[in-house]
């Protein structure tokens, strides 16, 4: 049933959206964490469906390196004249 | 029938999120329509996905997954907040 993929890769081009005309860089900030985790859930929607297990282990992986990348550009962007 | 349910509220609640990031005035207002809406809708979402096909092997990864993703994205929510915070960032419209 590819409705529910199709929801979730509708609202992931509109956050990209977000992400190319975001105004400040914590608006591109947000835009990719929010894309991060419509990649995630797509990924396990994904893996249930199709009935592949190991896609399961993929999603754990981009779950935590999205999260350290997001964590880390926001405590560059912190920094004075980390905006430059 | 359940699962299904629940996944339709997770995708759901997905899309208000995305509405919400789209459609806000400001960063913060942003920043909370997608931290709420995206954290609950992605918890909801893989409770279906474990409901979904009985009890099987993959479920504890689902259950893991679900615990790192309401671990982690307040977290990143409130660090990119606290970044624009500490920039002194207002809102676009203001000064």
């Amino acid at each position: 049933m590819p409705v529910l993929e199709g929801i979730l890769l509708a609202s992931l081009a509109l956050v990209l959206v977000r992400l190319a005309f975001g105004p400040s860089p914590w608006d591109r900030l947000m835009a990719a964490n929010s894309a991060s985790t419509r990649v995630v859930l797509l990924i396990c929607v994904a893996a249930v469906l199709l009935e592949r297990p190991a896609l399961l282990d993929v999603a754990l992986v981009y779950a935590a390196l999205s999260f350290l990348g997001v964590v880390i550009m926001a405590r560059t962007l912190e920094r004075p004249g980390g905006t430059r | 029938m359940t699962a299904w349910v629940l996944m339709g509220l997770g995708a759901g609640l997905v899309v208000v999120g995305t509405v919400g990031a789209l459609r806000f005035r400001d960063v913060y207002s942003r920043l909370q329509a997608s931290g709420v809406a995206d954290t609950t809708g992605a918890a909801v979402l893989l409770l279906g996905l474990i409901v979904h096909g009985g009890l099987q092997r993959e479920d504890a990864t689902l259950a893991l997954l679900l615990v790192v993703l309401l671990a982690t994205s307040p977290i990143a929510t409130h660090s990119i907040a606290k970044s624009a915070f500490t920039q002194r960032h207002g809102s676009e419209g203001g000064p």
